[in-house]
């Protein structure tokens, strides 16, 4: 019996789905820099087989600590690692959560750099208003909006 | 000093290596032999939590562990051997000059054998842990949720969801915290139908990862447009503890992953294990499947949970703000989104700032989905993305209200995936009497909540069917398959509808004969959503019968059918079918055929339900109506 449903399993498997595995960590400097896993690039029945066994190609990793080192880092370096992994991997959610004066990635800016919740709605409002100075253009890179949010914050 | 004792230990000419090759701390050979003996006198090789730590499960002769990595086993035989492994283990933690030392690698083993037996750390070689020390400051774990991604709406193999784990730190934001997945590992150099044997049979590694929970929901909800739920645990701030330095020591270490059993889900079960010994996950699991729902239901049961949070994905987000505004900023929204219209247009247009918020804000989601999808290319991408929130930030003031996102009925509240069926008919005024059953998963007449609407697959559902005047058994049909995923279209979203249907069938032939044939039937169209019809299906149809009562022995037939599909209530749904095939191939007279169904579903709780049918079927010098009335139990 076993072996039968083990069949019938493989046989949906080639025939099923349409569904794609989704992308990898962020790795780039500026807005739009998600990387595209490579099974994007392989045939369908590939990409069925991986979003259907939850299958992932290339290493799997401990990506405890990531790194922002291949990108120009920020002058005012005196926020965390922490809070410069987050501005470099979730630029575009960033952007806007800024735009809209809400959202979770501004919130979790806000609590990575220690904003007291009292305080958090003029934080958002004023990064709001300051959106075209901390994305002043499409190749914006992640150091400039970090030291654009600090020294906006800092003056606000 | 009792080393020259003559204990089977010592048998294990490789142990004796060890101890030859690598000097022990001065003065811990009497110690560490006394934790041995400690160890061997208590039984600790029999403990369970040993067990969950080394992924033992009982097996042919005794033990073995599930992990097939020889790096996780500091014993030769450890995989099957739990005694060895443990004396190879507390070797290793006196062993001074493993880099790195082994209490390091192995964390939770050396937490527990020093708090079990106990070990004193002043007399262990190497005291400090830099790496594990790091990683545990950064992760800084303080309690742990289930997370659960649902299926892809529209690819029903992705039905089964699929489950990691999410590390919580001291931080409010979700979004620091970390994701802890388990996967195969897929090598891209395959071919295809190589992918899918090797990920039910095996033959791919299964390795833990560890990342940004930010990154899986970039993944799942942004990309892949899954809905993500988080089940907060109530793991106290200890057990956590421990189950961070299990996942820590499996590093780099595979298991054979096992797409039906050994999969994602079923061994999240074993971290639970090594988190709060006194659950029992692992070994509730004795069908053939442990899909993600099984897991989640198991924990449920457990009482490990303590309350859910729903995270929609980006497309039913953009959905729902769609359908929050009106169709003029709809089609606005689009236009801006694929370049069409400019966003400064929008600032100085009439529209009310609320609606002007409203616009931009769907314009922004959809023009990032569109790039995610890869449908706009990166440079216009930056620069459209950017021009659409520099106008959205001149819209100063709080966020347009609007109704919050329906959250549709988690996933546990489904009924269970096992359905055994009795039915009660006529054919053309022949009664008869039918039993059937499938061991997974949902068909589009089972009830509905918390499974996706419009999506179903089923696996191998047998059915017998009895005729009581002429004293006959039938085998009525065998699928092995029957797939059908309705995914709607609208205004953003533009999916294909698809179904495959492949197994034995009954068809009917001239002069009332019933007989078995194979059928493989394809489809593919469009959907939508329209009221108060519910979803409407136009599908073009290939069928392919195979019986020796056709000519050429086959009948290749194309066609389409057109059918609704609606909820009404909890309770009742509606499915009607109409659907008319031409024979094109082979024996083409009798490939024609032309049927008409209607389903009547009434739910009578979550795992019982009855489905009131008709059909007629009509093709050459054939023309049977079937009335049928079914009861449905799911386990």
């Amino acid at each position: 019996m076993k072996k039968l449903f083990v069949m019938v399993a493989a046989l949906s498997l080639i025939v099923a789905g349409s569904a794609l595995a989704g992308g990898n960590m962020n790795t780039g400097c500026g807005l739009g820099t998600v990387i595209f896993k490579d099974v994007q690039n392989q045939s369908t029945l590939v990409q069925i087989v991986a979003a259907t066994t939850n299958g992932t190609l290339g290493n799997q990793t401990f990506g405890i600590t990531s790194g922002t080192s291949e990108c120009t880092q920020p002058k005012n370096y005196v926020q965390s690692d922490r809070l410069n992994e987050f501005v470099q991997a979730n630029m575009d959610e960033l952007a806007r959560d800024i735009s809209a004066g809400k959202g979770e990635t501004i919130s979790t800016i806000a609590e990575l750099m220690g904003v007291p919740s009292t305080q958090r709605d003029a934080f958002n409002a004023n990064l709001q208003a300051h959106f075209q100075q901390i994305f002043p253009a499409p190749g914006v890179e992640f150091a400039h909006v970090v030291d654009t949010i600090v020294s906006v914050s800092n003056q606000g | 000093m009792r080393r020259h004792g003559a204990r089977p230990f010592f048998l294990f000419p490789l142990l004796l290596l060890f101890l030859l090759s690598s000097p022990a701390w001065p003065g811990t050979n009497g110690y560490l032999e006394e934790m041995k003996e400690t160890a061997a006198r208590r039984r600790l090789q029999d403990d369970r939590y040993w067990d969950i730590l080394l992924f033992y499960k009982p097996a042919a002769g005794g033990r073995k562990s599930l992990v097939d990595d020889p790096k996780f086993f500091l014993a030769p035989g450890g995989k099957r051997d739990p005694g060895a492994e443990l004396s190879a283990t507390l070797d290793a933690m006196f062993d001074g000059s493993l880099s790195p030392p082994a209490r390091c690698r192995f964390p939770a083993r050396y937490e527990w054998l020093k708090e079990t037996l106990p070990i004193d750390p002043a007399r262990l070689p190497r005291p400090d842990c830099p790496l594990l020390d790091n990683n545990l400051r950064a992760i800084n774990p303080k309690s742990v949720s289930l997370i659960f991604a649902s299926g892809h709406m529209n690819a029903p193999a992705s039905m089964f969801g699929h489950t990691f784990l999410r590390l919580d730190s001291a931080y409010e934001s979700p979004l620091l915290s970390y994701a802890v997945n388990y996967a195969a590992t897929i090598n891209p150099k395959d071919s295809g139908i190589a992918y899918a044997f090797k990920g039910i049979f095996g033959y791919y590694p299964g390795y833990y990862s560890i990342l940004p929970y930010y990154a899986k929901v970039r993944e799942y909800a942004n990309m892949d447009q899954r809905d993500l739920w988080e089940y907060r645990t109530n793991l106290t701030e200890a057990e956590v503890r421990r189950m961070t330095l299990h996942i820590l020591e499996m590093e780099g270490i595979y298991a054979d992953y096992y797409f039906l059993d050994e999969n994602c889900s079923y061994d999240l079960l074993f971290l639970f294990e090594a988190a709060r010994p006194s659950v029992t996950l692992t070994d509730r699991h004795k069908g053939f499947f442990v899909t993600p729902i099984d897991t989640l239901r198991s924990v449920l049961a457990e009482g490990l949970i303590d309350n859910v949070v729903f995270r929609p994905s980006t497309a039913r987000t953009i959905r729902h703000k769609a359908a929050e505004a009106g169709e003029a900023e709809v089609v606005l929204a689009k236009s801006l989104a694929s370049g069409d219209a400019s966003p400064s247009d929008v600032i100085d247009g009439p529209l009310p700032a609320a609606d002007k918020a409203r616009v931009l804000d769907l314009a922004s989601d959809f023009t990032r989905y569109l790039y995610l999808k890869r449908e706009i290319p990166k440079d216009p991408y930056q620069g459209r993305y950017l021009r659409i929130l520099a106008a959205r930030s001149t819209v100063a003031g709080p966020p347009p209200e609007s109704r919050p996102l329906p959250v549709p009925a988690p996933p546990e509240s489904g009924h269970l995936v096992s359905r055994a069926s009795l039915a009660g008919g006529a054919r053309d005024g022949r009664p008869f009497l039918e039993v059937a059953y499938r061991p997974a998963y949902h068909s589009l007449e089972d009830p509905a909540e918390g499974f996706n609407e419009g999506s179903q697959i089923v696996f191998s559902e047998a059915a017998a069917r009895w005729y009581p005047k002429d004293e006959k058994v039938r085998l009525q049909r065998l699928d092995l398959i029957d797939i059908v995923s309705l995914a709607p279209r609208d205004a953003f979203f533009r999916p294909v509808s698809w179904k495959v249907r492949t197994g034995f069938a009954t068809r009917d032939f001239p002069g009332g004969v019933e007989s078995l044939v194979y059928a493989l039937n394809p489809g593919g169209g469009f959907a939508w959503k329209v009221s108060p019809l519910g979803i409407v299906s136009l599908l073009a149809e290939t069928d392919l019968a195979v019986s020796g009562r056709y000519d050429r022995s086959f009948a290749l037939a194309m066609g389409g059918s057109a059918g609704i599909a609606r909820q009404v209530s909890d309770r009742w749904g509606v499915l009607a079918q109409a659907r008319y095939v031409h024979g094109v191939l082979g024996d083409r007279e009798r490939g024609r055929r032309f049927t008409a169904s209607l389903k009547l579903p009434f739910r009578l709780s979550r795992n019982r339900s009855l489905v009131l049918e008709g059909e007629h079927a009509d093709g050459p010098s054939v023309h049977v109506g079937t009335i049928r009335l079914t009861w449905n139990a799911y386990f």
